[in-house]
């Protein structure tokens, strides 16, 4: 025993120490950017609100890249969450600096779903006939069922990532209540009376876990719905049984990606370089690589079906979606996403690297974002079509106006800011999984070497 | 009679072993006392007893329920409005297996939610012993026990070596 603390104790309460001082820190690099967030979030609002009044809600195609903004917060920060979700499951100790943040998307799924709410009116009805999973007019559907139902499984998305974030933090917000930091009845009721109990911290994991496969579960069902209903049925003759998969694997691809730029900002600019290295870029680089590879089989697999089967709605279908008018973003997105992950990351030493894995994660996400815009603002321009069978004619390309940028920039600047705030109340770092690892992790002699570090399983 | 709670610091993982040894030897039951601490150490590092739970149990039962429900309403209704539909038999497995997968993985879903906040014995209302440098990495044992008994618990835990002992009422 020793300045009261034992062995793991001792370190266990530098650790606690220091990662909550960081996190009441509030470094001017942080505010600046939540207040230049703030006020981008507001150029946003101005521009959704131009865009009500100038085109109304009638004409779908002019909400296009409102519905490609959706899709691709929907896609990036709800695959984000996967990063905590599967590598804890793995057991995975170099996971533990970057779960929380992570998780701390959930918040970002829950702005999307608001996101969502304007989106709905914009969709037209089915009463318009076209082909979709809703038996219209067959069985006694309502009209507004893509409405009613992808809210629904949203709604729940974002539930169940609050509900994983929030079980994840409460021995974090207990240290946060116990050191009298300010806030205390905030953290309070927050903590709901954690004690830290062998039973509490026995079904922490078994409900991180149950919670982790349920947001899963959600997640591939939300990404049905709304590629289902908000992309493929809106563009008559467009039957991909694939697709809606395809759109489930983007999200863990741009999760992968959106989440290794984060490490990196928290590593440069918000002082976790001690917590966040290269382990942890090296490892979930490798997943993105991996994820990289399997974007191409998804295109693909659609792409042959297409291809081969060249009937005259497969056909348009082909020339509205990637060779014809969206032809460019389509390359773009394919060599952001397949090509460029390909052949770079191939090469070891830029695999193992901070810097390596960052940049081509951030062409991920462009690619992602040309993906969307790709896939929604052609929808979107033909849901008008009166051909609902067959597309007769393909449009061209619907180019974004003012309004449309100002809604994506204070889009993304809206996510920032939610995430920011939440990183304010929320520690960014789970204080309690580093202080985990230090009971498993040991450095030791071993032969001729001076010292390995090992690491062990609790079970 | 109304229960009261206690608690014993300690700073050491093997004094609060041992610690844990002197109340059990000292007649306190398992339900009488816990260990706290703010990292999570392995089930059953200071001897205490490993913890069962059965969460897994909701999202099997939630599951076979939905299931249930799904295959009643799919047949219930098919046989009480008999259409043939394209000449396939009137109790057509693959329509009626999407009701009842949606059904099972609702059943799941509920069950599961229910079973979390169950399991987890939420909302808990009040805090017994406590002490707020248990998430600085002190190691606290809490005797929770009839308003008679606590006296005795307070004498035990001082015996074990507890750096300190706090009454949970007074704090």
């Amino acid at each position: 025993m020793h300045d009261g603390h034992s062995a793991n104790g001792h370190d266990a309460a530098s650790v606690s120490r220091g990662l909550l001082d960081r996190h009441r820190a509030a470094p001017i690099a942080r505010r600046i950017a939540a207040l230049t967030a703030g006020v981008l979030f507001l150029l946003g609002i101005a521009g959704f609100v131009i865009k009500l009044l100038d085109k109304g809600t009638s004409d779908p195609s002019a909400w296009g890249y409102y519905a490609a903004l959706v899709s691709f917060l929907l896609t990036a920060a709800g695959g984000a969450v996967m990063v905590a979700i599967a590598t804890r499951l793995a057991k995975a100790h170099w996971r533990r600096p970057i779960s929380r943040a992570s998780e701390m998307f959930a918040v970002v799924t829950l702005y999307t779903f608001a996101l969502l709410i304007p989106l709905l009116f914009a969709l037209p009805s089915l009463s318009d006939h076209r082909r979709s999973l809703w038996f219209f007019g067959e069985l006694n559907v309502p009209g507004y069922m893509p409405h009613i139902m992808t809210t629904l499984s949203f709604f729940f998305l974002a539930l169940a990532g609050l509900a994983l974030l929030w079980m994840s933090a409460l021995p974090d917000l207990a240290s946060l209540r116990d050191s009298s930091w300010g806030l205390t009845g905030l953290f309070n009721r927050l903590s709901n009376t954690w004690q830290g109990t062998s039973r509490q911290w026995f079904v922490q994991y078994h409900r991180l876990g149950i919670l982790g496969a349920l947001y899963f579960m959600m997640l591939v069902t939300t990404h049905f719905l709304f590629s289902m209903d908000f992309a493929m049925a809106l563009v008559p003759g467009w039957i991909d049984a694939l697709f809606p998969a395809t759109h489930a694997h983007n999200s863990l691809h741009a999760g992968a990606a959106l989440m290794l730029v984060t490490m990196f900002v928290l590593r440069r600019f918000g002082g976790y370089g001690d917590y966040i290295g290269l382990d942890q870029f090296w490892g979930l680089g490798k997943l993105m690589f991996a994820l990289s590879l399997l974007w191409f089989w998804f295109w693909f697999s659609s792409f042959i079906i297409f291809w081969y089967g060249a009937k005259p709605n497969e056909q348009a279908v082909l020339e509205l979606l990637m060779v014809g008018p969206y032809l460019p973003i389509f390359m773009a997105a394919f060599i952001l996403n397949f090509l460029v992950p390909l052949f770079t990351m191939i090469w070891n030493p830029l695999r193992k690297s901070v810097w390596g894995p960052t940049i081509i994660a951030c062409g991920v996400l462009l690619g992602t974002f040309f993906d969307r815009v790709r896939l929604y603002a052609a929808s979107w321009s033909v849901a008008a079509a009166d051909d609902k069978h067959t597309l007769r004619e393909v449009p061209a390309a619907i180019m974004p106006d003012v309004a449309d940028v100002m809604m994506w920039v204070g889009g993304l600047a809206g996510a920032v800011l939610v995430y920011i705030l939440a990183a304010r109340v929320i520690p960014i770092i789970s204080v309690w999984e580093q202080k985990e690892l230090l009971l498993y992790r040991m450095h030791k002699p071993f032969h001729r070497l001076a010292e390995v570090l090992v690491l062990g399983k609790k079970d | 009679m109304s229960q009261r709670s206690v608690i014993g610091l300690f700073t050491d993982e093997d004094a609060a072993a041992d610690a844990l040894d002197t109340v059990r030897s000292a007649g306190f039951e398992q339900s009488e006392y816990e260990i706290l601490t703010g990292t999570p150490y392995p089930e059953g590092a200071f001897g205490e007893e490993e913890p069962v739970h059965k969460l897994y149990r909701f999202p099997l039962i939630g599951a076979a329920c939905g299931f249930i429900v799904g295959l009643l309403l799919t047949a219930g209704t098919q046989l009480a409005f008999p259409l043939v539909a394209g000449g396939k038999p009137l109790l057509s497995i693959p329509p009626m297996a999407i009701i009842m997968y949606e059904g099972t993985m609702l059943g799941a879903i509920l069950f599961t939610v229910f079973g979390i906040v169950f399991e987890s014995r939420l909302p808990r209302l009040f805090m017994g012993a406590y002490d707020t440098r248990i998430t600085e990495g002190y190691i606290g044992l809490a005797i929770t026990t009839s308003e008679d008994k606590t006296g005795r618990a307070e004498e035990t835990l001082k015996g074990a070596g507890a750096l300190e002992v706090k009454r949970g009422w007074e704090s």
